[in-house]
């Protein structure tokens, strides 16, 4: 298998079965749009805007949309607020409204849906991987933090977790950094953004994170502050189906 | 009786002039009607369409949030792993 590795949104990007440069296109694109680094992105012009109405483009309002979606789904903990005000951001097509001073923090979502798109440039097999959050088109093995491997058939998978960057999660709840009993939590999903969304809910729950992805039957293997290992039923099921 | 005759002339004349000021008004808003339902801008002739996106994508994304991917036991080495970023 053909690997390709670049940098871009700050990280690690792998490709395999993809044109590198289009995938980077891509990434490009994305970053442009909703980097909170770069002054000019439409996303710092958005939060920098004072007025409470803004027309936005239509991958923002596309985005913005699914940062809503997940918002809901998951009862704020992945929040594009970051300060559980979600609920004030209204979208009416591309006109976006909320109270001046909210802020929009789309990381929750922008890398792993760029991910995605980044996937569908896969022209017969291959995964696209950002970080770790990655994204396959036919079966692909993918390394576990702590050892092991699993063949992600379909979707993708993702990892989150205190281990790359210190305390980087904030919990909405609080607003403070989490102090879940996980170091990682990797889930899989039927998508990038569908695996990193359950992964960061599942990390941010804390105890309750096994229980919460075995309402779903979703995959999950979770990585104790010292070390213990802790598998969601879907997990265990999977990996002992051969 | 004269009088009565130019009066009764002035009256149908008067009439007459009514009756085609006011048809000619009808005759201009109905044209004027008709061409805004098929000409105006905010007039729509089909079913106004959201200008976000599409109501099957954001099913599709709502439906694929919480659902799990497909996984097995690893058979060859990995090329790529997955970690916390």
């Amino acid at each position: 298998m053909n690997v390709e590795r670049f940098e871009a949104m700050g990280c690690e990007i792998v490709v395999s079965g993809a044109e590198p440069a289009a995938v980077a296109a891509v990434f490009e694109e994305w970053e442009a749009a909703f980097s909170l680094f770069r002054p000019d992105s439409e996303l710092s012009r958005v939060n920098r805007s004072t007025g409470s109405v803004v027309a936005v483009s239509p991958l923002f309002a596309r985005t913005l949309q699914v940062a809503l979606d997940v918002a809901a789904e998951t009862d704020g903990l992945v929040d594009p607020t970051l300060c559980g005000r979600w609920g004030e951001v209204r979208l009416a097509g591309r006109v976006l409204s909320r109270f001046p001073g909210v802020a929009l923090d789309l990381n929750g979502v922008v890398k792993s849906l760029a991910v995605d798109a980044s996937a569908e440039l896969i022209s017969d097999e291959g995964f696209v991987s950002a970080g770790g959050d990655i994204a396959v088109r036919g079966p692909v093995d993918v390394a576990l933090p702590h050892g092991g491997a699993i063949r992600v058939v379909e979707g993708g998978v993702a990892t989150s977790g205190t281990a790359s960057r210190g305390q980087h999660l904030v919990d909405p709840r609080t607003g403070e950094p989490s102090d879940s009993p996980w170091e990682q939590v990797t889930a899989s999903g039927s998508s990038c953004l569908a695996a990193d969304v359950a992964a960061k809910v599942a990390f941010l729950l804390g105890a309750d994170g096994p229980a919460w992805l075995d309402d779903r039957e979703i995959a999950g293997r979770f990585v104790a502050r010292d070390g213990a290992i802790v598998e969601s039923a879907a997990w265990r099921g999977a990996l002992a189906c051969t | 009786m004269a009088n009565d005759s130019r009066i009764d002339r002035a009256r149908a004349r008067a009439r007459s002039a009514k009756a085609v000021i006011a048809s000619g008004t009808l005759l201009i808003f109905g044209v004027a009607f008709v061409g805004a339902k098929i000409h105006a801008p905010g007039h729509p002739k089909g079913k106004p369409k959201p200008l976000g996106a599409p109501q099957s994508f954001k099913r599709a994304v709502k439906q694929s949030i919480a659902q799990g991917g497909v996984v097995q036991p690893a058979i060859q080495p990995p090329p790529v792993g997955t970690a916390t970023s």
